[in-house]
């Protein structure tokens, strides 16, 4: 199931003010977020799809955040599916992540253990504590 | 009904279904476990996809009614100001577990005799230790030994996990006050540990660990039990404990997800199903309530947390989450701050960028979107952490579990309805509390922090509502478990709790079903009819 030519169009209104770029980020209109981007998270939660096309649906141009929170209080849960649609679509994109400079949830080497700066703050705890309350 | 028998029959396949289904077979006895969820694979988990994000929201998340999976109840807790969390799947919750891994407190097994509140336990903090070292060994924890808070410094098997630079600029911050932490202790092996692989420090343990790494009971303890022969069987939802004619405990009527009845016998009968799924049990098969507690007394751990933010890279999406550093600063009771009992930190990451969007504070739907969302998190993501707050939860008994009369799961068995509301005391506490974690992170460096005074989807440990104790009167269980009334049918879960710490329990829960199941063992004997 993927959403129609007029849904898109509609979901851009919304992504473009939601999501309008700034503070170094990529605004959505630079992603085309309402194409292969939220097709990406619909094919992983299919169950948004339905919810977010209510709040599509509704009448009346968007243009502000206040349209849009006027709109969203006609129907919260499908406002909350739209925003998930795109809050996801919006940080699982590669440009995005490179420019908050979020690797991902990447594999690091935990063998590491504690370094030497860490021994030195943890022996200033050992010296100083005996915070254990004997029980009888 | 189709039927079968074992000597000991298991509901429940989590952290206390483990431990006492693996001794058991250790012993030789035949074991059948009724399992409500399934089987979940290491590559199912999405920690390590860039989705991960999104299916934390519904898929693995830790409330039932938001996950609704079928194996799961749903659970009415309008009435409460916590929502109960849970996962049904072979490991039960600790699936999805941040594996915080504590010891309870000395005097957490003394409340009633050091502060005159709630009641003391049947055992003490140095009878439960040789447990504890024994299920620690098993769930490959790795923690620095020696921490002061403790009279025998808490040993860890395995070396520590990094610190990181979260971990370092909250300990400066703590160093700066004066206050106790230590380096965190948790069910995440820093090597490779049995079948364990060691830790990649994705900051995603609280959605499944991905890799492998995570120590859950799968993978800790169901390889060995069957390859013992212990029976697991998967999509079993039991509605009801039997008796026979002398009132013993004679086995489970379970219902698989195809809708068949199905009855499995056993000598013996242990309930494993959390301190939501075993009261709701007991009360459906109505057994072991002559004290009339089985369900009240609950204690879920109202859980407040402190975000500071810096003006630093702290790489904070880096695990383990997990637990970096604890601090039981002010876990033990001091009645000048208007309270008693207290609360363990724990310092934690603080995740993805996600966790910047969107507003939680009650204000308007559209908060946090716009030019709003880029500059929060431009300001927030990698440079901020969170000191969480576990407070003690003192036993109530209006605080309870009672079947619903209008909501039930899908074979028609009745939801459990929940009644919770957070004591004076506990506000107080917490309040406490969170301008301590303030000042900590003032103390450290923060340009700002940001105060939760309670997370509702917090109700991780489910505790209380089949108290232990020796007099039949007013409690549901004996010392080790065992239902006054019916004395086949045993209870090794967090229910079994007389009061609740400030620590995460599931090195309790382990260590006292491990205490729990070797005396069943050794005196099993004593189990036969007359």
């Amino acid at each position: 199931m993927t959403l129609t030519q007029t849904e898109r169009a509609r979901l851009s209104e919304f992504a473009r003010i939601m999501l309008p770029g700034g503070s170094g980020m990529a605004g959505a209109d630079d992603l085309r977020l309402w194409n292969d981007p939220v097709d990406r998270v619909l094919a992983v939660e299919p169950a948004l799809i339905e919810p977010m096309r209510r709040i599509l649906a509704t009448l009346g141009c968007v243009e502000t955040l206040n349209d849009i929170e006027t709109v969203a209080r006609t129907d919260p849960e499908g406002f909350k599916a739209l925003a998930t649609v795109l809050a996801n679509a919006y940080f699982m994109h590669e440009k995005v992540r490179a420019e908050i400079g979020y690797p991902g949830q990447e594999a690091r080497d935990s063998s590491l253990g504690l370094s030497e700066a860490d021994i030195a703050l943890i022996d200033k705890v050992r010296s100083a504590f005996v915070t254990w309350r004997r029980s009888c | 009904m189709a039927g079968t028998y074992s000597d000991v029959v298991i509901v429940g396949a989590g952290p206390s279904g483990a431990v006492a289904a693996l001794e058991l077979a250790r012993a030789g006895m035949s074991v059948t476990v009724l399992e409500q969820g399934g089987w979940v694979a290491a590559d199912e988990f999405d920690g390590a996809r860039p989705e991960w994000e999104l299916t934390q929201l519904r898929k693995w998340h830790p409330n039932p009614n938001v996950r609704g999976r079928p194996e799961d109840y749903p659970i009415d807790a309008a009435k409460s100001d916590i929502n109960p969390l849970m996962f049904a799947g072979v490991g039960g919750a600790a699936l999805i577990y941040g594996a915080h891994w504590v010891r309870f407190m000395p005097s957490d097994f003394r409340v009633r005799t050091l502060d005159g509140v709630a009641d003391d336990w049947p055992f003490t903090y140095e009878d439960l230790a040789p447990f504890y070292e024994y299920v620690e060994e098993a769930m490959a924890v790795s923690g620095l030994s020696g921490n002061p808070a403790y009279p025998d410094g808490a040993p860890c098997p395995l070396p520590p996990l990094p610190m990181g630079r979260v971990g370092r600029k909250a300990a400066h911050g703590m160093n700066k006050l004066g206050w106790h932490w230590w380096p965190g202790s948790n069910a995440i092996p820093s090597r490779a540990w049995r079948g364990l692989q060691p830790c990649v420090l994705r900051g995603t343990c609280g959605t499944g660990c991905s890799d492998g790494a995570k120590a859950t009971p799968d993978r800790t303890h169901w390889p060995e039990a069957l390859k013992l022969g212990v029976r697991l069987v998967t999509g079993a939802r039991v509605g009801e404990v039997t008796t026979d004619a002398q009132g013993r405990a004679s086995g489970a009527v379970w219902t698989d997800r195809g809708g068949v009845r199905h009855h499995a016998r056993g000598d013996v009968v242990i309930l494993c199903a959390n301190g939501i799924g075993t009261p709701r049990l007991l009360l459906m098969s109505g057994l072991g309530n002559r004290s009339g507690l089985v369900g009240r007394r609950l204690m879920m751990h109202p859980y407040a947390g402190v975000m500071g933010i810096f003006d630093e890279d702290l790489e904070s999406w880096v695990g383990p989450a997990g637990q970096i550093l604890v601090s039981m600063q002010f876990y033990e009771t001091d009645v000048s701050r208007g309270f008693v009992r207290g609360a363990k930190w724990n310092c934690m990451p603080a995740g993805g960028p996600q966790s910047f969007r969107a507003g939680y504070t009650g204000g308007t739907l559209t908060e946090g979107w716009g030019a709003a969302l880029h500059e929060s998190v431009r300001r927030k993501f990698g440079r901020s952490f969170e000191w969480g707050i576990i407070g003690e939860d003192l036993p109530d008994s209006e605080n309870r579990i009672v079947l619903s009369s209008s909501l039930s799961d899908s074979d028609g068995l009745p939801a459990p309805e929940i009644h919770y509301r957070m004591s004076d005391n506990t506000h107080r506490m917490l309040a406490f509390h969170t301008a301590r974690a303030v000042e900590a992170m003032e103390a450290a460096g923060a340009i700002a922090t940001e105060v939760t005074p309670l997370i509702r989807d917090c109700g991780w440990h489910l505790m209380g509502t089949a108290v232990m104790g020796t007099d039949r009167e007013r409690s549901v269980v004996d010392p080790f478990g065992q239902v006054h009334d019916v004395p086949n049918l045993f209870v090794m879960d967090g229910a079994t709790f007389p009061t609740s710490s400030g620590m995460n329990p599931t090195a309790t829960i382990m260590a006292v079903a491990a205490r729990s199941v070797l005396h069943l063992i050794e005196t099993r004997s004593d189990l036969s009819p007359a």
